[in-house]
């Protein structure tokens, strides 16, 4: 305890560089686009539907991969643990979702 | 500093332990509630043998015996063995690992009261309209108001979403506290097998608990706002809830079993005076069974027309989870052979497990084999193969744990003869009790069933079966007579009772001090205090100097954010929803005063600090 | 305790990390988001097993606006990002620019969950309630859920507003800011797969 209180006090010293907003408003922007193009795969509705499904997944996972790496930092250093919370999350729930696409449509 | 300065405040009595924000008084609090539900859960499990003595008994009504059997599962699981198991990582993880609390104090006590107050919601149910008796596992349709039209279901569903909110929150405090708060020069394969199984068991938590999370709700919406989760006229779907329940549900038993095999692991590997063979393969064992323990859960449902591709993959990855375990139960034998062996009460326990698990566990392989399980589902022989795993196994193992570890909570060793008459008491009534079981399953008796047909061939092993309940009563008695008498004497534990302790929670006194450690231990390998102790040291290296140690402040919201669900429970069983409202509204108040009051809780100083930190 | 570390009265340069405390805050949050992925992930399940029973009620194509959803999309990314630029203002030391993005935050918030209110309202029109089909049980939990746990944040954010317009940006509200930051975040993420999975695949059929 004492040992982190020493530790904390020397880093007001250190002049610090700050992340600027340009690599967050960039992922803002590929979210905007996947998210613009999800919808016109929709709309064009020329397509098999088991393409457009697959499409709007693989979309979306990109999207929320860009968001959790950037704005939510994982992609930092001292990410280790998050993201094997995380991770762990999405394997079980991989699992899940298997089952339940197996069980509904197959 | 100026903060030191505000009224420190100290309850003592029962506001002391209403208040408690420290781990080792809250993993009492477990024991002692977990203790409790547990002999509510023995006397439910005495009443269904004493009805199935006999054929055509009327000792009790067909009713009563569906509460009995849903109230005996629901308690025993999530009352009584998971508090023990709680109560034991509460007191014991921190010490192991060297740190003074767990990273969220104020959390843990919510997870202990929010757990005792949904335990005694479900409880209360036997006096207020009825227990639930749809099973512990509620399967829909029959747990849905067509066939369950009273409130006992939805006392089983609120009960188990509070409850259920407390081990979620212990599972997080574990992983963090395990994470973060390690003692300086404790890597993670330093750590004790405990608290690798802690730490596993927690990961589990995480995962599985909010799958429950949500079956519990649909359940609930299903019944009380005219939901059509599980409703086949509306297009719901009843294997839906199978699904739900056993992705939680398996899990559950691994978190239910890993700490008894890091019990054992700790036990063992003390009473043979004798390093644990094979850590590393160890450690890498409890993460496979936690990882495949998820991949396996419609092993419960063979019979339910997965079809044989689906019943295929799970009867395989079921019967890998058996790799694994042998690994375990392979190296304690390992460990004991050409140990200096001491046949202490815990070892004693610890030595019973072995083989009654492993017994469980083969019997698991055969349930595993889709079209054997077909003609043992819902047979004595699926009631044989789990009590093995969780009464000879799990229960065995706390009863070690609890044993071994009595003196470092409580200050007072138990008696080791009660300790052994409690023993043998049980394990030879556990047999007695759940071996002619499976002969039971396989002559085709039916379980939940609150009776049988004469001249089937059941009643000598059924009778067998009671007596041997009431054996294992008598064990039970023991240990509590066991808890009583040692609870008069004085606190007279050295910091090292089993004098060959091995682990870093035996450097310090027994109880230990409110701080733990007057100063956090510098850890120099596995097996901490061992390493210290062949080095011809008496204690630990301190890691840094004696300063004021920091300490969270007691607070009594976590006591009433609980009794706002518990109150919200009753609301919503009973359609009540402006009470149900206000109970919610009490929690939400409590987590805003939680946010709003900055309390940074209070220093103890170094003069308060006996030397040695042997003040407790 | 070390809560007061800022002896030179400067904030250190990540705040939410420099105490122990605000460490296992953040970490702690991490991990019931895994949680909370579990949570979302089995409500999903639910929704995909029964998405195509709906009891002789409409169905998702004939029901689903897509220019509303698109229109919620927008607004929720977007305050997404504006609680990225409170808590760069964080970092940054800056208590007044990282209040003014979380009102933006929560102001955007409030619209998203106008929108779909309005939209809930609508469907009912339709028949699409709560209890007409195991497909609308479960859109309405699903989405609704989502929906509870914007209205949360809201709240929750607001509340920190509060504390540190009261107590300022310390070593102790900071860790505060920045989890709420991390659930804002997860909740966007959450609703990317909703739209995906509930609205445009309903669309699709």
């Amino acid at each position: 305890m004492t040992a982190e209180h020493a530790a904390s006090v020397e880093q007001p010293k250190k002049r610090a560089r700050h992340e600027g907003p340009k690599k967050h408003i960039i992922a803002y922007i590929f979210s905007l686009v996947l998210t613009i193009l999800a919808f016109a795969v929709v709309v064009t509705g020329d397509v098999s539907v088991n393409f457009v499904y697959v499409m709007l997944v693989l979309m979306a996972a990109v999207q929320v991969f860009i968001q959790m790496a950037f704005w939510m930092h994982m992609k930092d250093r001292g990410h280790l643990y998050p993201i094997i919370g995380i991770l762990s999350g999405v394997i079980v729930v991989f699992t899940m979702i298997i089952m339940a696409v197996y069980w509904a449509w197959w | 500093m100026a903060h030191g300065s505000h009224a420190v405040k100290r309850y003592t009595g029962i506001m002391d332990w209403l208040t408690t924000v420290d781990h080792k008084k809250i993993g009492i609090l477990y024991l002692m509630a977990g203790g409790f539900f547990f002999l509510i859960g023995g006397l439910e499990a005495i009443l269904i043998r004493i009805q199935l003595w006999k054929p055509f008994n009327n000792f009790v009504s067909p009713d009563t015996f569906n509460e009995l059997i849903t109230m005996h599962g629901t308690t025993m699981i999530f009352l009584a063995v998971m508090p023990v198991i709680f109560g034991l990582m509460n007191c014991i993880v921190p010490l192991q690992i060297g740190a003074r609390d767990v990273a969220f104090p104020f959390l843990n006590a919510l997870g202990f009261w929010t757990f005792f107050f949904g335990g005694v919601l479900l409880n209360v149910s036997w006096f207020l309209g009825g227990a639930p008796d749809a099973g512990w596992t509620s399967y829909v349709p029959l747990a849905s108001t067509t066939f369950s039209d009273g409130p006992g279901v939805d006392y089983y569903v609120l009960g188990l979403q509070i409850s259920g909110i407390g081990s979620l929150l212990g599972g997080i405090n574990f992983l963090v506290t395990v994470i973060n708060m390690r003692a300086p020069g404790m890597s993670f394969m330093r750590m004790p097998m405990f608290t690798w199984a802690s730490f596993i068991t927690s990961l589990l938590i995480l995962l599985a608990f909010p799958a429950l999370t949500v079956g519990l709700v649909a359940l609930m919406f299903d019944r009380i706002f005219d939901g059509n989760f599980f409703d086949p006229s509306a297009g719901g779907n009843i294997m839906l809830w199978q699904h739900i329940f056993w992705i939680f549900g398996h899990p559950e038993v691994y978190i239910l079993i890993l700490p008894a095999f890091g019990i054992i692991s700790e036990v063992v590997s003390t009473f043979s005076r004798k390093r644990l063979f094979g850590y590393s393969s160890m450690v890498f064992a409890t993460v496979l069974i936690g990882f495949l323990g998820f991949m396996v859960w419609a092993h419960h449902m063979f019979t339910s027309g997965l079809g044989p591709v689906a019943n295929a993959l799970f009867s395989i990855a079921t019967m890998l989870i058996a790799v694994p375990t042998g690994i375990k139960v392979f190296n304690w034998l390992f460990t004991l052979w050409g140990g200096s062996i001491k046949f202490t009460s815990p070892l004693l326990f610890a030595v019973g497990f072995i083989p009654t698990f492993v017994m469980g566990g083969v019997t698991g392989v055969m349930l595993a084999a889709a079209p054997g399980d077909y003609q043992y589902h819902d047979s004595y022989f699926v009631v044989a193969h789990f009590h093995y795993t969780i009464v000879g196994g799990l229960v065995s193992g706390l009863f070690a744990g609890v044993h071994y570890w009595w003196p470092k909570i409580f200050g007072r060793p138990l008696n080791e003869t009660l300790g052994k008459l409690t023993f043998w008491f049980f394990i030879i009534g556990f047999h007695m009790t759940f071996l002619v079981q499976h002969f039971l399953g396989l002559l085709g008796m039916q379980r939940r069933i609150f009776t049988y047909l004469d001249g089937m061939g059941f009643n000598e092993m059924n009778l067998i079966s009671t007596i041997g309940a009431m054996l294992m009563g008598v064990g039970v008695i023991c240990f509590v007579i066991n808890v009583i008498v040692t609870s008069a004497k004085p606190k007279t534990a050295t910091n090292d009772p089993w004098e060959d302790g091995r682990t870093l929670e035996w450097a310090i006194a027994s109880p230990a001090p409110e701080y733990n450690f007057a100063q956090l231990p510098l850890i120099r390998g596995y097996d901490a205090y061992w390493k210290e102790k062949r080095e011809g040291n008496k204690e630990m290296q301190p890691a840094e100097p004696l300063g004021p140690i920091h300490m969270p402040s007691p607070s009594i919201l976590p006591f009433i954010m609980s009794i706002g669900l518990f109150i919200s429970g009753f609301g919503f069983i009973f359609h009540q929803y402006v009470v149900a409202g206000a109970g919610l509204a009490v929690t939400l108040a409590c987590m805003f005063l939680r946010s709003v009051i900055e309390d940074h809780g209070y220093h103890i100083e170094p003069e308060e600090i006996q030397p040695r930190g042997f003040k407790a | 305790m070390s809560g007061h570390s800022h002896a030179d009265g400067v904030l250190p340069h990540e705040p939410e990390k420099a105490t122990l405390e605000g460490r296992n805050k953040v970490l702690g949050f991490w991990l019931f988001l895994g949680g909370e992925t579990v949570l979302f992930g089995t409500l999903f399940s639910v929704f995909i097993a029964l998405r195509d029973q709906v009891n002789g009620g409409p169905t998702a194509n004939e029901l689903f606006s897509l220019s509303v959803v698109a229109a919620a999309t927008l607004i929720l990314l977007t305050s997404s990002l504006t609680s990225v630029f409170a808590i760069q203002a964080m970092h940054r030391n800056q208590p007044k620019a990282m209040v003014n993005w979380l009102l933006v935050t929560i102001l955007l918030g409030l619209g998203f969950l106008g929108l779909e209110i309005y939209e809930f309202v609508e469907y009912a029109h339709h028949g699409h309630t709560f209890a007409a089909s195991a497909f609308s049980t479960s859109f309405y939990s699903l989405v609704g859920f989502h929906g509870g746990h914007v209205a949360f944040g809201i709240l929750w954010i607001s509340l920190l507003i509060w504390q540190v317009l009261k107590r300022g940006l310390t070593v102790v509200t900071a860790p505060k800011v920045y989890i709420a930051g991390l659930y804002w975040h997860f909740i966007d993420v959450v609703w990317v797969f909703i739209f995906s999975v509930v609205y445009l695949m309903g669309k699709v059929g």
